[in-house]
């Protein structure tokens, strides 16, 4: 095989699955519980649309990679 | 002692001799000076390696060579490999692999040509040496057929005691290795003899072109015919760093076939002399590294089995449910994971290729049909395998986790698989590292749908009757709490602003700064003015109906704070008329104590209002 052969990792390295995935699902988890304790707290007249596309697409950003990485650190690579 | 073999097969064999002898007509005036044979019948797999010299003894110059098989061998050949080595003498480093393709010459009834394409073409008088080797699935038939629990098991091996090829044949010889002792009989074909675990034939010497000597060896193998009659084995990639395969086996035992009961007991007890053609154990040796190995068929996890691993390989002995017997059968699945930077790599072309190895990690099975599908990840293209030899290639689709377009799948069939076909293959792709987030990015999309649908059901009115007593009252309630939520809000500026204005004062003890307090003092009376204008507002803004819930609630709040505000203020100008009058610490002490003291009592009573309007 040609010298030029570069074998092929992961971009992020296996060991950090672990911590990526507790991380990601902390702040998710907690970006989510602010979204519904907003939800629920605020009055329908003066909640604003902006705050929980926000807080909503910041939570699920963080959910989506924890999980992922959960997924990965489980052992169900994707 | 051939007598043990139906006499009827030797006399066809005979027959077809005949025709050979009149059919042949060699393609070239090609002769074999020397063959040497030898017919390894150790284990399930014959395996033949056959040195020749091949000399041109006519005038045109010969540029390949034709070997011929029987049909029975042709049917169940598996692997042919034919090399020369170029440097004269021992050294055989430079072995040249030769191209071996079906014949397009045409060949005697019951014989297939092979042609092999000779390096350089062969003129007259050359000389070339060839070695050969081929190896040969089901080729040994049990006989008897059927044997009981105590019996050994005796194969039947059918073969020319001449090398069977179109060109005459100088000198020749053949050694059968058999795998034990006990021989029941072989045909003899004079010189031939039996020693030391070997049939020997020949030297014959100026055989014809063609010329076939059928014999028959009938001898003991117990050695284990573990035949896998349908494997699945699937490669999946992912690129996040690991590649998992899963292989689907069913596998039989294809020796003679098992007669009569089986008693456990007898072959617990006298391991030496019961099942002695049955196995238990198969040992895989699976790629360095491998991790999440399981065992498992239909019913689950099966817990006999062993997996001892080091830095260069990883053995996995495993033991079916229950030892194979002849024609017993048995499925089951193997999974595990190898690490992704040992096996898939980036090429100087852009590509990235998987370079594993082809066939069963078993040792010593015969495949009987092979699938392998090498799952790539979503978003690759153009794939392509590369094989050291034939196989059926088709490309599909698979879906998995976290799929939207599905993966390709390039999927490889061949049939009649020996270890000889565990050897490295590569299947090239294109793959760019973006598609990877397409997997979280699908999660992320999941996830905030559901925030939408959160988001348009609190902001959406789904009631269907829009004048039921219920609904108002819930229209009301959420009015009220709007207008009590802003009351807070504004409560809070307020404490704020007086929180200030006793930092201030706290300043002015320190500092004695009059002036700075005053501009304080001016800054949150304009406030307190805001405030209470807002404050106002809000009430005027609540619908009559719900006035009275709260506003016994509200109204006394606002009083109790308007009060607090007050005295706040009134210590403040007391406090700042004494700074003033430079009057002495304790003076302004004395004198500030009882709005101090009012105040305090105020802020009690003003905080538990406020935490009554929560309710």
């Amino acid at each position: 095989m040609a010298s030029a052969v570069i074998p092929i990792g992961s971009p992020v390295s296996e060991s950090f699955y672990p911590i990526l995935a507790v991380f990601l699902l902390t702040v998710g988890l907690v970006s989510t519980a602010s979204f519904f304790i907003y939800e629920v707290t605020t009055s329908k007249f003066n909640r604003s649309l902006g705050r929980e596309i926000a807080t909503g697409g910041l939570a699920s950003l963080f959910l989506g990679f924890g999980s992922l990485f959960l997924l990965l650190w489980t052992g169900v690579y994707v | 002692m051939a007598s043990s073999m139906p006499r009827s097969l030797l006399s066809v064999s005979s027959l077809l001799c005949l025709f050979f002898a009149l059919a042949c007509a060699a393609p070239a005036n090609l002769v074999l000076t020397k063959v040497d044979r030898k017919i390894d019948l150790s284990s399930q797999i014959v395996r033949s390696t056959t040195q020749i010299r091949v000399e041109n003894k006519g005038s045109d110059p010969a540029s390949e060579l034709l070997l011929a098989l029987n049909s029975a061998q042709a049917k169940s050949l598996s692997y042919l490999r034919v090399t020369t080595s170029e440097g004269k003498g021992k050294s055989k480093s430079q072995a040249i692999v030769l191209r071996v393709l079906p014949a397009e010459a045409q060949s005697p009834a019951n014989v297939t040509f092979y042609s092999v394409q000779l390096p350089k073409s062969l003129n007259k008088g050359e000389t070339v040496a060839l070695d050969i080797y081929s190896a040969f699935t089901h080729l040994l038939t049990p006989y008897p057929v059927e044997i009981g629990q105590s019996d050994v098991q005796l194969v039947l091996f059918h073969d020319s005691a001449h090398f069977l090829s179109p060109y005459p044949v100088k000198v020749q010889a053949t050694a059968m290795k058999v795998p034990s002792f006990r021989v029941e009989s072989f045909t003899k074909v004079e010189p031939s003899k039996i020693s030391d675990g070997e049939i020997r034939y020949g030297p014959y010497e100026n055989v014809p072109a063609l010329s076939y000597m059928p014999i028959t060896a009938h001898f003991e193998n117990n050695e284990p015919f573990a035949v896998v009659k349908e494997l699945e084995r699937e490669i999946e990639i992912s690129h996040w760093g690991n590649i998992y395969i899963t292989e689907k086996y069913h596998l039989t035992h294809a020796g003679a076939r098992h007669k009569g009961g089986f008693s456990r007991f007898d072959y617990q007890s006298k391991p030496s002399a019961s099942g002695a053609s049955s196995f238990r154990h198969l040992l895989a040796r699976l790629p360095p590294r491998a991790h999440s190995v399981y065992y498992r068929d239909e019913i689950g996890n099966i817990s006999t089995s062993h997996l001892r691993s080091d830095l260069r390989k990883t053995e996995l002995e495993l033991e079916p449910r229950y030892p194979l017997f002849g024609g017993w059968q048995v499925t089951f699945t193997i999974g595990y994971g190898i690490p992704l930077q040992d096996f898939v790599f980036k090429a100087e072309d852009g590509r990235r290729f998987l370079n594993i190895t082809f066939g069963s990690p078993f040792v010593n099975v015969v495949v009987d049909n092979l699938v392998v599908k090498v799952v790539l990840p979503e978003g690759s293209t153009e794939a392509s395998a590369t094989l050291p030899f034939a196989a059926e290639e088709a490309l599909r689709t698979k879906y998995t986790y976290l799929d939207t377009v599905g993966r390709p799948v390039v999927e490889l069939t061949k049939k009649n698989v020996v270890p000889e076909h565990n050897v490295h293959f590569q299947v090239h792709y294109r793959f760019s590292s973006v598609a990877m987030l397409a997997e979280p990015l699908l999660l992320v999309v999941g996830f905030f749908a559901f925030f939408g649908a959160c988001i348009a059901y609190t902001h959406f009115d789904f009631s269907i009757s829009k004048s039921s007593s219920s609904y108002q009252a819930r229209q009301q309630r959420e009015e009220v709490l709007d207008a009590v939520q802003r009351i807070q809000k504004v409560m809070n500026e307020r404490a704020a602003t007086s929180d200030k204005l006793e930092a201030s004062l706290r300043d002015l003890a320190r500092t004695g700064n009059v002036a700075t307090c005053k501009a304080a003092r001016k800054e949150a009376d304009a406030k307190l003015k805001d405030t209470n204008k807002d404050l106002k507002a809000i009430l005027d803004s609540l619908p009559a109906s719900s006035r009275s819930t709260v506003l016994a609630k509200v109204d006394t709040l606002m009083q109790k704070e308007r009060e607090k505000q007050e005295k706040l203020q009134q210590k403040h100008t007391v406090t700042v008329e004494a700074y003033e009058k430079k009057l002495s610490s304790k003076e302004i002490d004395s004198r500030v104590a009882p709005y101090q003291q009012k105040l305090t009592a105020l802020k009690q009573e003003v905080a538990e209002l406020f935490h009554l309007l929560d309710d």
